[in-house]
């Protein structure tokens, strides 16, 4: 679905969207990058919005946005700054296992905090368990009408800035279903944040070690039920990769973009403009073609999220595809923009550094093929 | 993989290998944080020779063969790019300008300093910035008498700042850019010379690059470096052997790339098992080195071809196009096998990635190597 097929709601949204974007998080992009530090500021004018937590239901004061408002609004975040998109994003993911097995209190609570300003982060991997999920070895003891938690959680998005962790670890090590997951309010004592990552990019996002040291919680904060832990993840990150394809679009579009003007005023060694070159127009072309083909298909996802019909292997495609063309496109751009490009007086350079972590988070590309193949093979 | 080199051109190697990780290896993380230029390891790497590998014994070289140059600059990369971009704008660029170029008393005065590390050269040919507001840059010589007046600003300038001379490159004739364009070589501390600033970049921290700029310096005709208007030339004669000095970067990068991670496919288990046991890490594995192994043999030919004085520009071309797709994938994939572990910049494939890109996107002023290949070959 292009720009042109979408509904005045939709084109509505899109509008808002981008022009807080580009008022509010474009002109401080590279300074958050450079200092490596939260958006505060921007995180608050979101919540004003009513944006706080995008996927919030209408009945606890949510916008009401469905999967293609969310998408539209997750690209034009992403244009704006792929890390600002990574920290805001995290309320969207945290909020999907909540939804799925919280009870009506705790739903209330936690979506009234969130659209207030209140951060959730998802914490799923630990150090020996990535790609294998089910390798977590934090643990959940039940001791009367509370469960105790211990381990280590790592790569933790927004977990430094949290006032909600959405735990996965394990209650039943002798069973085959042995996760359950929970919802943790980070000042419980015991909840410690550990070491802070210096990553290559998305650096406006916050990701952190969080260490569980004896967490007494609720047994109500158990989300699902128990054992159903390793379900509750995978079926959360099967309704976050829209959104995180999405991001990838927002991304590669400012990319190719950026790459567009430039090669209209930068003059070759033949004394024409780049863009005249039709080594660069080709490149170009190259560029938009996969940036439309993948829109497509992430649009196309969307849109059978809002339908509710079976998208998890359009998913996995989406996600994968929107993420590596990102990773693409935005190379391919720096490489238009040579040394300019190459240096961080470009924004490009960024675009690139932040891209790479599209391709390893929610489900590596690699876990994302495992889907497509195992939903192609199966029966 | 025999790669047929010498017995003395595998000794090299073997030499800036032990060097390269007992020297360098513990600074790698302080240069790339801070972006200084490693003054003390510049000279160790100046005590060893390195830098005069390329030149004449007369000028203080040791005149050891342009491959043994790129063995050289491949294996400081593999251990720190930005320590192979100092080497590679000082003797590729700039010290080679002078050697090719120069006169006997421009020899004279600075390449044996140059071999010797006392003074380092920087190559300032890029003038483009897209910012809004830079404006004009170009940099123009006018005649005065005997001398020449410069003016104008330059972008982009590796070495900048810890350089001693700069080889400028100005117009003579503004009319004309193709045979308009003339070589200086201007010494950093001439009145009217300054650094404006310093360029962050993506990576190569530690090649400090520049913006620079010329006010009414004033150079004598001694300063110009070979004829009037014949700047392009020296640009032109240059550039198929800095191409092959970025492949061999590159291929440094790529090569340090591929053994973190085949390490890391070793050590880290995901569902009961070395990952490096899984098809979809081993494709990535396999690929990187076969990749690496088909560059470097034609880097390696290449660089025999520049020895024996054959025709190459075609062949760096082809090298540069070849390398630097398989570079940054290599680069791109090594991230992929270490998953989130490897977007930390603990780790060394976050930053070899960073450094790969540079290599790759920074010879913007030449011309694109698929159309100098294309154009060569086809012949039109």
């Amino acid at each position: 679905m292009s720009d042109a097929l979408l509904s005045p709601k939709h084109l509505e949204i899109q509008k808002k969207a981008r022009e807080f974007a580009r008022e509010h998080i474009m002109p401080v992009a590279k300074e958050l990058d450079a200092k490596g530090e939260y958006p505060w500021e921007i995180w608050k004018k979101i919540v004003d919005m009513g944006w706080g937590c995008m996927i919030a239901p209408v009945e606890y004061g949510g916008p009401g946005l469905d999967s293609v408002s969310v998408g539209l609004i997750t690209e034009e975040f992403a244009y704006a700054c792929l890390g600002v998109m990574t920290a805001v994003g995290s309320n969207n993911l945290s909020s999907y296992p909540v939804l799925l097995g919280g009870n009506k209190q705790i739903q209330e609570k936690y979506f009234k905090d969130l659209l207030a300003g209140k951060i959730a982060a998802f914490a799923l991997t630990e150090p020996g368990a990535g790609c294998d999920a089910a390798a977590c070895t934090t643990t959940a003891k039940k001791d009367g009408d509370e469960y105790i938690l211990n381990g280590t959680k790592c790569f933790c998005t927004g977990g430094g800035v949290a006032d909600y962790l959405i735990i996965f670890a394990v209650t039943n090590p002798d069973s085959k279903d042995k996760l359950s997951c929970f919802l943790v309010e980070a000042d419980r004592p015991g909840v410690i944040v550990g070491n802070v990552e210096h990553k290559l990019g998305v650096r406006a996002s916050n990701t952190t070690e969080i260490i569980l040291k004896d967490v007494r919680i609720p047994a109500t904060n158990l989300l699902g039920k128990e054992g159903e832990g390793f379900k509750m993840a995978m079926k959360t990150l099967d309704k976050a990769r829209p959104n995180v394809a999405a991001q990838a679009i927002g991304g590669a579009q400012r990319a190719l973009d950026e790459a567009v003007e430039y090669v209209k005023t930068r003059i070759d060694a033949n004394g024409k403009p780049l863009a005249k070159n039709q080594f660069i127009q080709f490149k170009l072309a190259d560029m938009a073609m996969k940036l439309e083909g993948a829109r497509q298909l992430v649009r196309h996802c969307q849109v059978l999220k809002d339908l509710e019909i079976p998208y998890t292997m359009t998913a996995a495609m989406a996600k994968a595809l929107s993420t590596d063309v990102c990773v693409e496109v935005a190379c391919d751009a720096v490489e238009i923009m040579g040394y300019y490009g190459y240096s961080k007086d470009a924004i490009v350079e960024k675009i690139m550094r932040d891209a790479k972590i599209q391709q390893i988070y929610e489900g590596t590309n690699q876990v994302q093929r495992i889907v497509i193949s195992g939903q192609m093979l199966r029966s | 993989m025999s790669y047929t080199l010498t017995e003395e051109q595998q000794l090299i190697q073997q030499n800036v290998r032990e060097f390269a990780e007992e020297y360098v290896q513990e600074h790698i993380s302080k240069i790339d944080a801070s972006g200084e230029f490693p003054t003390e390891i510049v000279n160790q790497i100046a005590e060893q020779g390195f830098f005069g590998l390329l030149f004449p014994e007369e000028y203080g070289g040791v005149d050891a063969g342009f491959l043994s140059y790129i063995l050289t600059v491949e294996e400081i990369s593999r251990t720190c790019a930005a320590l192979g971009s100092i080497m590679v704008n000082h003797c590729s660029l700039a010290a080679e300008a002078i050697n090719r170029f120069g006169s006997k008393e421009q020899k004279e005065q600075y390449l044996p300093a140059m071999c010797a590390g006392e003074i380092i050269g920087a190559y300032a040919l890029n003038e483009f910035c897209a910012d809004p507001g830079y404006g004009e840059s170009k940099v123009v010589a006018v005649r005065d008498g005997d001398d020449y007046i410069l003016n104008g600003k330059k972008y982009f300038v590796m070495n900048g700042g810890a350089a001693g001379v700069y080889v400028v490159f100005a117009l003579t004739n503004p009319e004309n850019v193709e045979n308009g364009m003339s070589a200086f070589l201007v010494d950093a501390d001439t009145p009217g010379f300054s650094v404006v600033r310093m360029i962050d970049k993506m990576g190569l921290n530690g090649c400090p690059t520049a913006e620079i700029a010329l006010e009414n310096v004033r150079v004598t005709a001694a300063n110009l470096l070979g004829k009037e208007n014949e700047g392009m030339k020296i640009v032109k004669k240059l550039q198929p052997m800095f191409k092959l000095a970025l492949a061999a970067q590159t291929l440094g990068i790529a090569q340090s790339a591929m053994e973190n991670s085949i390490e890391y496919s070793k050590q880290r288990i995901q569902f009961g098992r070395p990952i490096g046991k899984f098809p979809a890490i081993q494709t990535m594995i396999a690929e990187m080195a076969t990749n690496i192994h088909i560059g470097r043999l034609a880097l390696y030919d290449t660089a025999a071809m520049v020895e024996k004085g054959e025709e190459y520009e075609t062949e760096a071309s082809m090298v540069q196009l070849f390398v630097n797709k398989i570079g940054q994938k290599t680069c791109l994939d090594a991230i992929q096998v270490h998953g989130g572990y490897g977007y930390s910049e603990e780790m060394a494939v976050s930053r070899l990635l960073r450094d790969v890109k540079g290599t790759i996107a920074i010879d913007s002023a030449s011309e694109l190597p698929e159309k100098i290949v294309a154009e060569n070959i086809i012949g039109l």
